[in-house]
C-alpha cells in the first residue's frame, strides 16, 4: 500500500507541487522563528555567561515579588555601604570583593545636537561602571591606551567608541540626571572575548567619578572572587550572613542561568506568537490541500473503481490516500524547515550588517524539526481526511462509468452545517467579548475559527446565485469569456468557495488588525487632541530628572509644568501601580477621565476600575505600602480608565511612599499668547545644556509618533500574515491549474470552434479574479465585523470610537485584484497552450 | 464533371510527419485533395490510413509538415495561429465523435457559442429552422448531461450549422450512437447539404455512414487511393474489402 502511495505521488508530482509549497511555507515560518529565537537565546546566554564569567559570587538586592521587568539596562538602587563591602571582604574564602557603582546615564555621540526628535536622542543604552582594575571583576580587558586611573578619565568599549565618533584623547559627553559631564577618553576595552554587547555602549570610570555621577557612594552590587579551591556556594551562604536584609549572595553561574532563564521565558512568547501565525498559514494551506485531494480523488475515480473491482477494500483505499498525504507532508515539511533555516540565516546576516551581531551561532534547533514535521503532517493529514473518506466510498461500478466529474451532491447538508457553525462561532465570539468569562480570548479565538469554517461552507451557497448574477454582467463586459468563467465558478461551488475562503481568512485577519489599529490611532489622536498642554516632556532614557522640571517651570512664558510619576506599591498583599500627580494643575493640562477632578483629591486617593472591582468605594480607607514608607488614605474619587495606573495620589503622598519617585511624563502649559514655536526653541535650548536627553513634543508630534508606532505594529503583523496570503494566492492558482487539467477537453473544444488563446487566458483570469475578489470581500466583512466587536469590547480601556480603515480596505482590494491576475498567470498560460488535438483526444 | 466546381477546401502535396528520426511516422504522404462546395464528402480508410490527420490538417487544427492547404480562397498553411483560429471561427464548423458540448452551457448556449465567440448576432429564423429540423425545440434549456447521446450529437450539428460556415468537418459523428440515432443524424446532415447547400466533409470507417455522402475518398498509407461517386453501403464495403480492411 505504501509503495502504491509513493508511486502515485511520483507518477504525477506536478499536481501536488503547489500543495507541498503551501505546507512548506507555513512550516518555514515556524522553523525560521525557532531558529532565530534559538540563536538569539544563544547570543544572550553567551552574553550572560561572559558578564558573570570572572565573578564567583554576586551580592545584590534580592528580586522583589512584583518585579518590574521594564528596563533591563536600568541601574538598581544603591544599597551596599562601604561598611557592607568591608564585611563581605572579611568573609572566609573571599579573595577579593569590589563594589560596583552603575551610573544611570548615557554616552552622547560626539557631535550631539538636541533636536527634540525622540528617535535621534534614543538609540542603544549605555552601561557605565566604576573601574576595578581587575579583569576578572570588570569583565572587560584593556586593549588600547590605559585604564581610567585618574579622575576625569573614561574608557569605552572598542565598538562603542567609533560608533559614537570618539577617539582616544577626545572628551566624552555623558548625560545623567543632573546634567552633562565630560571625561577624557584614555583607552578602549573589550567586553568578554568578543565584545558582544548586543548594541549597548560600555564605559568605565574611577570610583570617585562614578559616585559623583550616580549621586551616591553606595554600591549597587558587590562582585566577589573566591580563593582557589573554595566551594563557591559555601562562600555565598557565608556572605549572606553579613549583608543587609533584602539583599542576597548568589554564585555567578547561578546568576547567569537565572538571567538566561528569564530571557528564554520572553523568547518563548515570541515562539508562541510565531506558531500562531504559522498555524494561520497552515490553516489557510489546509484549504488548498482539501481542494487538491478532492480534485485528485475525482480525477482518479476510475482508477479507484478499478482497484476496488480487483479487491482493494475501501479502508485500504483510504489508507493509501492518507499515506500519499503523509509522503507529501514529509517532503514539504523538510523543504519548509530548510527554507526557514535559510531564511533565518539570511535575516540574521541582514541584522548583523545593519545593527551588529546580536545572535549567537545560528543552528537548526531540534524544536524547529519537531514543530515543523508535526505541524506539517498534522495539517496535511487532517485536510486529506475528508477526501480520503470520500474515496473509500467509491463503488467498483464507478470504474466503468464514463464521466469524470464530481457527482452533484446538493448543498443542503453543507448549508445546514455551515449555518450552525457560523451561529456557534458568532455566539462564542459574543460570549468571549461581552460576557464576563475566564480566558475570553479562548472563546474569541475558537469562535473565530468556527465562524470561518462556517462561512466557508455557506460561501458555496452564496457563490451560486452570485455567479448567476455575475453571469449577465460578465457576459455583457467580456462576452462569451465572461459567461464561461461565471459558469465554471458555479459548476463547482464547493471548490470555488474553498478557494475563495483561503484568501478570505488572510484578508479577514488583515482587516481585523487594521480596524483595530485604525481605531487605536483615532483614540490616541483624540486623547492628545483633548490635551491643554502645549508640550509633553519626555526622556529618551530613564525617568525625567526633577531638575529638568524645575528648569522648565522657571522659564519665561511657562504658566506651569505638571508631572506624573509612576511607581509600584503594595496594596492588600499585591503590587499595584501608583501615579503621583499635582492635583492643582493636572486637570488644567489634560482631560483625565476622573470623577471628580483631581483638585477634589484632598490628600486622598483616586482608584481605577481594577480597584473598584475589588469592592473599594469612595469613602473607604486604603493602605498602600511603597519602597520608602506607607500611607493610609481615604478614597476621594474615581479614575475611569483601565490600564493607566491603579491608584492616583498627590505628589506629597507619592514622596511619602516612594521618596524620589520616577517622573515618567510631564506637561508644559504656556502663558496665554506665547508663541509655541518660539517657546519650543527657547525651552529646548534651555534643556540642551544640562538635560540633553529630555525632549519636548507637541501633542500633535506625539500623536504622530504614536501613530507611526501603531502603523509599525500593523506592518509587522501584516508581514507575518504575508505567508498565509501567499499560500492563499497559491491556492487560487492551484485550483485553477487542476481545473484546467480537468477541463482539458472542454478547452480543446473551445479552441477548435474558434476561441482564441487570448480569450482562453481571459476566461481563466476572470475566474481567478471573481474568486479573489469574492474571498477578499468576505474577508473584509468578517474582519471589519470582528474588529468592531473587539474595539467595542475594549471600551473600558478607553476605546471610545471605532474607525473603519477604508484606505487599507481599498489597498487590500487592489492587492486582491493583482493577486487574482497573478494567480491566473500560470493556469491561463497552460490552458491557452493546450494542443487542440491532444485536448480533444484527452482521456478524461 | 465541369471545371466550374467551387472548392470549399483543398490541399496540394500535403505531407505530415509525426515524431523525428527513427521514430518518425508519415501520416500524410504528399496528398492532393479537393473538397467541392455544397457536397457531402466522406473520407474512408482503415485505421492508420491518415484520415483523421487529413481532416485535422484541412481544418487547421493541426499544421502540415510540407505542402499547402486552403479553406475556400484562403491559404491557411502559412497563417499564424491566431489567424487560423479566426478562420476556424468564421468559416468552419465541427462535429466530433464525442464530447462535443461545453458541459456548463445549455443546449441553446452551446448552439450559439460560435456566434457568441465572434460577436455575431443569431439569425432567429435560421436558428428556428435548424432547431425544427433537428427536433431540439424542447431541449434548448437542458444541459448536455441531461441529453441523450443522439440529442447531444444533434446539438453539435446544430452548432455547426447555425453560423453558416463555408465548411463543416465531422469526425465519426455517428460513431458513438446506436444505429437508429446514427441514421437519423446522418439523414439530417444530408438534408443540410441538399436543402441549404452546406458543405460537409466527414471522416468515417462505417460504410453505411459513407453511403449518405455524395462522394467517398479512400485513403491508405497517407495517400488517396480511390474515389467513388453516389456510393451505396455495399459498394463501399466491397471497395474496403479490396483494400484489405
Amino acid at each position: 500500500m505504501f509503495r502504491l502511495a509513493v508511486k502515485s505521488v511520483k507518477h504525477n508530482p506536478k499536481r501536488l507541487v503547489l500543495t507541498a509549497v503551501a505546507v512548506a511555507l507555513g512550516v518555514a515560518l515556524a522553523s525560521a522563528t525557532f531558529t532565530l529565537t534559538n540563536a538569539l537565546s544563544g547570543g544572550f546566554h553567551q552574553l550572560f555567561d561572559e558578564i558573570y564569567a570572572g565573578t564567583d559570587v554576586i551580592v545584590e538586592p534580592a528580586p522583589t515579588e512584583t518585579e518590574d521587568d521594564g528596563d533591563q539596562f536600568a541601574a538598581p538602587d544603591a544599597v551596599f555601604t562601604h561598611a557592607d563591602l568591608a564585611a563581605v571582604q572579611a568573609v572566609d574564602g573571599v579573595e577579593n570583593a569590589v563594589g560596583t557603582i552603575q551610573v544611570m546615564g548615557s554616552v552622547l555621540p560626539k557631535d550631539f545636537e538636541p533636536t527634540g526628535d525622540l528617535m535621534a536622542a534614543g538609540g542603544a543604552p549605555s552601561q557605565l561602571f566604576n573601574w576595578a582594575g581587575d579583569p576578572k571583576l570588570d569583565q572587560a580587558t584593556l586593549v588600547e591606551g590605559s585604564g581610567p586611573e585618574a579622575d576625569g578619565q573614561i574608557v569605552l568599549d572598542l565598538d562603542g567608541a567609533p560608533r559614537l565618533g570618539y577617539e582616544i584623547g577626545d572628551m566624552v559627553s555623558i548625560a545623567t540626571d543632573t546634567g552633562v559631564t565630560e571625561l577624557e577618553l584614555v583607552g578602549l576595552v573589550r567586553f568578554g572575548e568578543t565584545n558582544s554587547l548586543q548594541g549597548a555602549t560600555l564605559g568605565y570610570m574611577t570610583e570617585a567619578d562614578a559616585a559623583t555621577l550616580a549621586g551616591s557612594e553606595d554600591y549597587q552590587t558587590i562582585s566577589v572572587v573566591t580563593a582557589d579551591g573554595v566551594d563557591k556556594d559555601q562562600v555565598a551562604s557565608a556572605i549572606s550572613e553579613v549583608i543587609p536584609e533584602g539583599t542576597r549572595a548568589i554564585t555567578g553561574e547561578a546568576k547567569a542561568a537565572e538571567q538566561a532563564e528569564q530571557l528564554d521565558d520572553i523568547l518563548q512568547y515570541v515562539d508562541i506568537f510565531a506558531i500562531a501565525f504559522a498555524l494561520i498559514a497552515l490553516f489557510v494551506g489546509s484549504y488548498i490541500i482539501v481542494n487538491t485531494f478532492r480534485i485528485i480523488v475525482t480525477q482518479r475515480t476510475r482508477e479507484f473503481g478499478l482497484l476496488r473491482a480487483i479487491g482493494v477494500s475501501g479502508r485500504q483505499l483510504r489508507t493509501m490516500i492518507l499515506l500519499e498525504a503523509l509522503v507529501i507532508a514529509v517532503v514539504a515539511s523538510t523543504v519548509g524547515i530548510l527554507l526557514g533555516y535559510l531564511g533565518a540565516l539570511g535575516l540574521s546576516a541582514l541584522v548583523e550588517a545593519l545593527s551588529g551581531n546580536i545572535f549567537g551561532t545560528v543552528t537548526l534547533p531540534w524544536d524547529a524539526l519537531l514543530w515543523g514535521y508535526s505541524l506539517g503532517a498534522l495539517v496535511t493529514l487532517v485536510a486529506a481526511l475528508m477526501p480520503a473518506i470520500h474515496a473509500s466510498t467509491i463503488s467498483p461500478m464507478e470504474a466503468l462509468r464514463e464521466s469524470a466529474t464530481e457527482s452533484k451532491k446538493p448543498l443542503r447538508m453543507r448549508n445546514i452545517v455551515g449555518g450552525a457553525l457560523t451561529l456557534l462561532g458568532v455566539l462564542a465570539i459574543v460570549v468571549g467579548l461581552y460576557m464576563d468569562v475566564a480566558k475570553p480570548y479562548v472563546f474569541v479565538g475558537a469562535g473565530a475559527m468556527v465562524l470561518v469554517i462556517g462561512v466557508t461552507l455557506l460561501a458555496a451557497q452564496v457563490l451560486v446565485p452570485l455567479a448567476y448574477g455575475l453571469k449577465a454582467f460578465l457576459t455583457r463586459v467580456f462576452r462569451v469569456d465572461g459567461k464561461l468563467a461565471a459558469n465554471n465558478i458555479r459548476r463547482e461551488p464547493r471548490r470555488s468557495a474553498n478557494t475563495a475562503a483561503a484568501l478570505m481568512i488572510g484578508v479577514m485577519l488583515l482587516a481585523l488588525v487594521s480596524t483595530f489599529t485604525e481605531s487605536l490611532k483615532s483614540v490616541v489622536t483624540d486623547q492628545f487632541a483633548t490635551s491643554e498642554a502645549d508640550f509633553f516632556v519626555l526622556s529618551t532614557q530613564g525617568a525625567i530628572p526633577p531638575g529638568a522640571i524645575d528648569l522648565l517651570g522657571s522659564e519665561d512664558g511657562v504658566d506651569f509644568v505638571t508631572s506624573t510619576g509612576v511607581d509600584q506599591a503594595t496594596y492588600d498583599g499585591l503590587g499595584y501601580s501608583v501615579a503621583s500627580i499635582d492635583p492643582a494643575t493636572a486637570d488644567l493640562a489634560y482631560d483625565y477621565p476622573n470623577d471628580p477632578d483631581f483638585d477634589g483629591m484632598d490628600g486622598g486617593v483616586f482608584i481605577d476600575p481594577v480597584i473598584q472591582e475589588l469592592g473599594v468605594e469612595v469613602g473607604d480607607q486604603v493602605a498602600l505600602e511603597g519602597a520608602e514608607g506607607s500611607a493610609t488614605l481615604t478614597v476621594t474619587g474615581l479614575y475611569e480608565r483601565e490600564g493607566d495606573a491603579n491608584f492616583w495620589v498627590d505628589e506629597a503622598t507619592g514622596a511619602e511612599l516612594f521618596g524620589d519617585y520616577d517622573i515618567l511624563q510631564a506637561m508644559v502649559v504656556l502663558d496665554d499668547g506665547v508663541d509655541p514655536a518660539a517657546a519650543e526653541e527657547q525651552l529646548t535650548s534651555a534643556l540642551a545644556e544640562d538635560f540633553p536627553l529630555v525632549v519636548l513634543s507637541s501633542p500633535d508630534q506625539l500623536a504622530q509618533f504614536a501613530n507611526q508606532f501603531i502603523d509599525l505594529l500593523l506592518g509587522v503583523i501584516s508581514a507575518m500574515l504575508g505567508a498565509a496570503l501567499i499560500i492563499a494566492v497559491l491556492g487560487v492558482a492551484n485550483t485553477l491549474l487542476l481545473s484546467v487539467t480537468e477541463r482539458t477537453r472542454e478547452i480543446g473544444l473551445l479552441r477548435a470552434v474558434g476561441v482564441r488563446r487570448r480569450s482562453v487566458r481571459r476566461m481563466i483570469r476572470i475566474e481567478s479574479l471573481v474568486m479573489a475578489i469574492f474571498g477578499t470581500i468576505l474577508g473584509m466583512i468578517l474582519g471589519v465585523g470582528l474588529g468592531v466587536a473587539l474595539v467595542k469590547a475594549l471600551a473600558e480601556f478607553g476605546f471610545t470610537s471605532v474607525a473603519i480603515p477604508w484606505a487599507w480596505l481599498g489597498i487590500y482590494m487592489v492587492l486582491a485584484i493583482i493577486a487574482g491576475v497573478v494567480a491566473a498567470m500560470s493556469p491561463a498560460r497552460r490552458a491557452a497552450k493546450l494542443d487542440i488535438l491532444q485536448a480533444i483526444a484527452f482521456d478524461g | 464533371m465541369t471545371t466550374t466546381v467551387t472548392l470549399a477546401a483543398s490541399m496540394r502535396g500535403g505531407t505530415k510527419d509525426y515524431g523525428t528520426g527513427d521514430a518518425a511516422v508519415r501520416a500524410l504522404d504528399g496528398i492532393d485533395v479537393d473538397i467541392a462546395a455544397a457536397e457531402f464528402t466522406a473520407i474512408m480508410g482503415p485505421s492508420g490510413s491518415g484520415k483523421s490527420t487529413l481532416l485535422h490538417t484541412l481544418a487547421g487544427l493541426d499544421c502540415l509538415t510540407a505542402g499547402d492547404s486552403w479553406i475556400g480562397e484562403q491559404q491557411i498553411s502559412s497563417l499564424s495561429e491566431d489567424k487560423i483560429t479566426q478562420v476556424r471561427r468564421d468559416k468552419i464548423g465541427f462535429v466530433f465523435q464525442a464530447f462535443n458540448l461545453i458541459p456548463s452551457l445549455s443546449a441553446k448556449e452551446n448552439i450559439t457559442l460560435p456566434l457568441d465567440i465572434s460577436g455575431r448576432d443569431v439569425d432567429p429564423a435560421w436558428f428556428d429552422e435548424i432547431i425544427g429540423i433537428l427536433g431540439l425545440a424542447d431541449r434548448l434549456t437542458h444541459l448536455p448531461a441531461e441529453l441523450s447521446g443522439g440529442q447531444q450529437q444533434r446539438v453539435a450539428v446544430a452548432r455547426a450549422l447555425v453560423a453558416r460556415p463555408e465548411l463543416i468537418f465531422a469526425d465519426e459523428p455517428s460513431g458513438n450512437l446506436d444505429s437508429r440515432s446514427g441514421a437519423e443524424l446522418l439523414g439530417f446532415m444530408r438534408r443540410a447539404v441538399k436543402e441549404f447547400g452546406q458543405t460537409i466533409a466527414m471522416v468515417t470507417h462505417d460504410p453505411s455512414a459513407a453511403s449518405y455522402s455524395d462522394r467517398v475518398l479512400f485513403l491508405a498509407d497517407g495517400r488517396i487511393v480511390d474515389e467513388m461517386r453516389e456510393p451505396t453501403a455495399d459498394r463501399v464495403l466491397d471497395r474496403m474489402k479490396q483494400m484489405g480492411h
